[in-house]
């Protein structure tokens, strides 16, 4: 069976089959066998050759959790919106024009208002959560189109805050 | 001794005080806000009880609401932990007014130590070195301004109210210095209630060496020796160990003994911790008292087997100390590394949300105190420590390696963690050297990007998911019930019966 994810957001395809018990991978132009196993609700053993790894996994809505060797990677199925991407290719970044959240959290100070000039670098809000106050900069010298929260307000992460224009 | 103690606390430092008091046979009541119902220091007290909503203010800071549930469940003692009230003097104060044992230092000392600016004063009239700054809080900016003139660049911004690197700045030269003091406040003010901050001369590579001090009700004072915390970030200990690589034997007993002076000329009782920074030329200063059991104390613990949470519970039920301070001995080495829920491949944000799965990792001479757990939510409102990894072993060498060797053992999943970091972190050259000097991570990891993923652990990765999507599917098609999306053993066990023999 083909399977197709987006792996750490890079898309990657992988095949495996079942044959006796054990698995034959074709990744790329590698083709071996491998034993798997699940050993609790959030592990797989896999043993490729007599190499043994362990993988840890836990999924959250449409995103896989896995820690391997230490490492973590997330894991999900290719989004709607992904198609057309090459293999391999790294989904573009958002616009850089709207501010957003960078994490859940508490603003606590908005440095700007609207129509207001801003340089590179400047401070336009403040946001904290766990105690520690996160300042988000302007990257751009432009000015403040619009802003879509206020002081004390608690946010999301990705959620809009501040949205600049370019200078004129 | 105690029968029954509330812990004013939430995360891993309740539940470590939670299994002290259940060792010492003492009942437990935890306190917890709203965003805490499922918190692992509520399941495990013997009683709980809601004290207020999420946020701290309102909640674990709120001293009447602690009070009246200290009086509603009969508790006779508090331990309030580290940060939220555990250095608040009024707190104390008020707890020896409602006859409720504060586990902690009496008021009066409390209020001392943790006046930074008075307790500088103290130590200077008792010949103990201090750093050259500020001796009182600035009335308005221009006070400020002029200070930091007379100290001179580079100079820091500290809380007087608190420690744990909260409303710290350093200050380069004076265009910085009004929006670093705004800074320093805001974040003292929401962090202890009290936006006072003073200005201090900053000490460039310096180490950070801290003596553990253990004080009775009867003038008997003891040293466990030091913890060095010189790996910092943004001013906040990420790995502690002891003993330090920097001290002489002549050394440590020099400044053990200017630890016990402090506690004394303070009139200290309980446990603290005296902290000094110690430089190139192995100068020290006196920096601040730490009255209260500190994150790191479990390297302590395992090095000299004296168990503090216990000490503090017994000096605070009137025991007198049980060893004399040559009946203390350091033993073998221990490093603590800091698990924080904070992104190390994104500037360090903040991470909150749900614990998906948490392995936590084992073995001799592995400690874990641990706040999360699989499946717990870890809020935005409280400080991002969600556990501590602790190793001991024979020689430092070994400690580190055996610490590597659990950190790889560590699986959290849902949230990020400063997992990666700290193993890179005690893997380092210098620090395996032992030249660890609080500019540490600004030196050598301002550009840190973790480790590459080869492209067998990325193959590893997908054959565990597609593996994962196989088995999602089979058991689909399989004419099973379509169940939820996680893979579950009862699925596959046929029929079976609880104690059934056929």
């Amino acid at each position: 069976m083909d399977f197709e994810f987006l792996i750490d957001n890079k898309l990657r395809k992988i095949s495996l089959e079942k044959k006796d018990n054990i698995f034959i991978v074709s990744d790329g132009d590698r083709t071996f066998k491998a034993d798997i196993h699940f050993i609790s609700p959030n592990s797989v053993s896999i043993l490729i050759e007599g190499h043994s790894f362990q993988v840890y996994f836990a999924r959250d809505k449409e995103k896989q959790y896995l820690s391997l060797g230490g490492q973590q990677f997330i894991v999900q199925e290719p989004l709607e919106s992904e198609e057309g991407y090459e293999e391999g290719e790294v989904k573009p970044k958002e616009d850089k024009l709207v501010i957003t959240a960078p994490m859940p959290g508490k603003v606590i100070k908005i440095n700007v208002t609207e129509k207001e000039e801003v340089r590179r670098n400047q401070t336009l809000a403040i946001v904290e959560a766990m105690k520690m106050e996160n300042e988000l900069k302007s990257s751009i010298d432009g000015f403040v189109k619009k802003i879509f929260v206020s002081t004390g307000e608690l946010v999301d992460s990705e959620k809009p805050l501040i949205e600049l224009g370019l200078k004129k | 001794m105690i029968k029954k103690i509330l812990v004013a606390n939430r995360g891993e430092i309740a539940v470590r005080v939670i299994k002290a008091c259940q060792e010492l046979g003492i009942q437990t009541v935890a306190v917890y806000s709203e965003a805490d119902r499922r918190s692992l220091h509520v399941q495990m007290a013997d009683e709980a009880l809601c004290i207020g909503p999420a946020p701290a203010i309102e909640s674990y800071l709120d001293i009447d609401r602690i009070i009246h549930a200290c009086h509603q469940t009969g508790a006779e003692a508090i331990h309030p932990g580290y940060g939220f009230l555990a250095e608040n003097a009024e707190f104390a104060r008020r707890c020896e007014k409602e006859n409720i044992i504060f586990i902690g230092p009496n008021s009066k000392a409390l209020k001392l130590v943790g006046d930074k600016v008075r307790s500088r004063q103290t130590m200077e009239k008792a010949d103990i070195p201090i750093i050259p700054g500020m001796k009182r809080i600035a009335k308005d900016f221009s006070e400020y301004k002029k200070e930091s003139q007379k100290i001179g660049f580079p100079v820091m911004v500290k809380a007087s109210a608190g420690g744990g690197g909260k409303g710290m700045r350093i200050v380069y030269d004076s265009k910085e210095l009004k929006s670093s003091l705004e800074a320093g406040m805001r974040e003292a003010k929401s962090a202890f209630g009290d936006e006072s901050v003073y200005l201090e001369k900053y000490i460039e590579e310096p180490r950070h060496v801290e003596f553990q001090v253990l004080a009775d009700n009867f003038g008997n004072t003891v040293h466990l020796f030091e913890r060095e915390c010189s790996i910092q970030r943004r001013h906040q200990k990420i790995v502690e160990e002891t003993p330090s690589q920097a001290l002489s034997p002549e050394l440590r007993a020099k400044m053990g003994k200017t630890a016990k002076k402090v506690i004394q000329v303070s009139g200290y009782n309980n446990a603290g911790t005296v902290e000094f920074l110690l430089d190139k030329n192995k100068n020290f200063y006196f920096l601040e008292v730490n009255a209260r059991i500190q994150v790191e104390h479990p390297v302590t613990e395992l090095t000299t087997g004296v168990d503090l949470v216990h000490q503090q519970i017994m000096i605070a039920s009137g025991e007198k100390l049980p060893f004399k301070q040559e009946q203390i001995e350091q033993k073998g080495h221990s490093i603590e590394c800091r698990i924080y829920a904070e992104d190390p491949f994104n500037n360090f944000l903040p991470s909150s949300g749900k614990v998906l799965f948490l392995k936590e990792p084992k073995g001799p001479g592995v400690r874990h105190d641990c706040g999360i757990f699989s499946g717990c939510d870890v809020p935005i409102y409280y400080d991002p420590i969600l556990a501590k990894l602790i190793v001991w072993a024979e020689s430092r060498e070994i400690a580190c390696d055996r610490m590597i060797n659990a950190l790889n053992d560590y699986v959290i999943l849902g949230i990020n963690t400063t997992i990666d970091l700290l193993k890179d972190v005690i893997n380092h050259p210098q620090f395996r050297k032992g030249r660890t000097t609080t500019d540490f991570i600004n030196k050598y990891f301002s550009e840190w990007k973790g480790r590459e993923k080869t492209e067998e652990s990325l193959r590893l990765a997908l054959i565990a998911s597609a593996f994962n999507s196989l088995n999602q599917t089979e058991v689909r098609t399989g004419g099973v019930v379509p169940q939820k999306e996680t893979y579950s053993p009862w699925q596959t066990l046929g029929k079976w019966r609880i104690g059934g023999k056929e």
